[in-house]
């Protein structure tokens, strides 16, 4: 390569930042833009901000970049992150949980491929003619190339509805010596169907997905559309939240954290049966 | 094959993949070009928004314009509308979105785009493509000339679909990426 080309690559080099930073305006309106540059905008930029991956007009940083994972940049960026107006979070327990998840000598970051999050989506579907809602529990699955997410568990009222609770009723069990008769007596308990599953065994429940795919393949139930989304974080020790979105006026806006508590991993278990409906 | 000429293949095919293997990472500096690429693509979807919905524009032109936006979209592509007042999504396919754009019934409509996008990261799906979404805000204005008015602002993430591809040039192969636009959520916004 002679000189002259080697300058013009050194020069093609140097001017790609510039001609980068310069893609940054899309538009025409020059509005007051303040309140978006607040607003977390992506899920993603709830990712970025919470690490300091990125300044504070949303580019990446990097990590030869003095600001990435800046202990100070963040305790800036997670004061940020909580719904400051509607969400009744205790202000000890937020400084309790920035301090933590900011120390200097074992600092805390969230990883969007860790596992031990994932999203609640409530959702519209009709059922049998009816309009039914329906939530669905999505997780994000690592596969051999990349990821993706899938459809976890599934809530859905009108299954909850057609298994009745297990009780002890009087007389319905299949006696112990049922297997002398080879199970003759089957045929009356296959009658009852309003009550069959207290035929069965004492872990047996219901399994909502199952069924949802079961009448969407018979055409009995139809996806009509999405309502709202939020996600449940379990991925820090001893920590839970919750992130929502928030479209309304003002700095305080997007995706934010609605809800904190510290769980032990006890506790997360059982908070994770109640978000699945899975409570006793 | 000999043991020793085994291992050599094995070496030598491993070597030659090097490259095509380094060229399908995406490192910063190559992200911010395929950024770039996607923002020039949101750009030139902007402009011909504003084309289709401008009463001005001729009938077989908007037409035109709505074949030339469709070159941007992968198939499939649907926008997903909810507002203020109606929280569900609404689902459109990208063109019957852009015919509905164009049948407005206003005598002025201007579409603007506040100076300010942010881009996700590119996260690798199983098939080998990237995926990104980029965050956009745009102010929509109609008017009637009976005084009616009209205005929304709406807040647009729009999916990109990033792949690796290979043309010929004079007979040597060359890489690049290429950038499709995907699935765009529109929420009406506050501001």
């Amino acid at each position: 390569m002679d000189a002259g080309k080697v300058l013009l690559f050194l020069l093609t080099l140097l001017t790609l930042p510039f001609f980068a930073n310069g893609q940054q305006g899309v538009g025409t309106y020059l509005g007051d833009e303040s309140a978006f540059y607040a607003s977390t905008k992506q899920v993603n930029q709830f990712f970025r901000r919470f690490n300091s991956e990125e300044d504070e007009e949303g580019n990446r940083i990097y990590a030869d970049s003095k600001k990435y994972h800046s202990p100070r940049l963040r305790k800036k960026y997670i004061e940020i992150l909580f719904d400051n107006e509607t969400s009744s979070l205790d202000k000890a327990l937020k400084e309790i949980f920035i301090e933590e998840v900011t120390d200097a000598v074992n600092p805390i970051y969230l990883d969007f491929h860790g596992g031990e999050w994932f999203a609640e989506v409530h959702t519209r579907f009709v059922y049998k003619g009816k309009d039914s809602p329906a939530i669905l529990f999505m997780q994000l699955q690592e596969e051999p190339v990349g990821s993706k997410w899938v459809i976890d568990r599934v809530y859905f009222e009108p299954f909850n509805k057609l298994f009745k609770e297990k009780t002890n009723k009087e007389g319905k069990f299949l006696h112990p010596l049922s297997h002398e008769l080879d199970f003759m007596n089957l045929n009356k308990i296959f009658e009852r169907r309003d009550e069959i599953e207290l035929y069965t065994g004492k872990h047996y429940k219901p399994d909502h997905l199952s069924l949802m795919l079961l009448e969407v393949k018979r055409g009995n139930l139809s996806f009509v559309t999405i309502k709202n989304v939020k996600f449940h974080f379990f991925q820090i020790d001893n920590w839970y939240f919750e992130l929502s979105e928030f479209n309304r006026k003002g700095y305080n806006t997007g995706w934010l954290i609605s809800n904190l508590a510290k769980l032990d991993q006890k506790q997360k278990e059982s908070y994770k049966k109640y978000i699945f409906f899975e409570n006793d | 094959m000999s043991k020793y000429q085994f291992i050599f293949v094995c070496v030598f095919a491993w070597l030659i993949s090097l490259p095509t293997l380094a060229q399908d990472d995406v490192s910063p500096e190559r992200k911010q070009a395929i950024d770039s690429l996607a923002l020039e693509k949101v750009k030139d979807l902007g402009k011909y928004i504003s084309i289709i919905g401008n009463k001005d524009t001729p009938f077989s032109e908007a037409n035109r314009v709505i074949e030339r936006a469709m070159e941007l979209f992968a198939d499939g592509a649907q926008m997903g509308v909810s507002s203020l007042n109606r929280e569900e999504v609404k689902y459109y396919g990208v063109r019957k979105y852009f015919e509905r754009l164009m049948a407005l019934n206003y005598d002025r409509v201007t579409i603007r785009w506040f100076n300010i996008q942010y881009i996700s990261d590119l996260e690798k799906q199983p098939d080998g493509r990237y995926v990104g979404v980029i965050t956009i805000y745009q102010r929509f204005q109609g008017e009637s000339d009976d005084g009616l008015k009209y205005m929304d602002t709406t807040k647009k993430d729009i999916t990109i679909y990033v792949e690796r591809k290979q043309t010929q040039i004079g007979g040597r192969v060359i890489g690049f990426w290429d950038v499709l636009l995907g699935d765009i959520r529109v929420t009406e916004t506050t501001s």
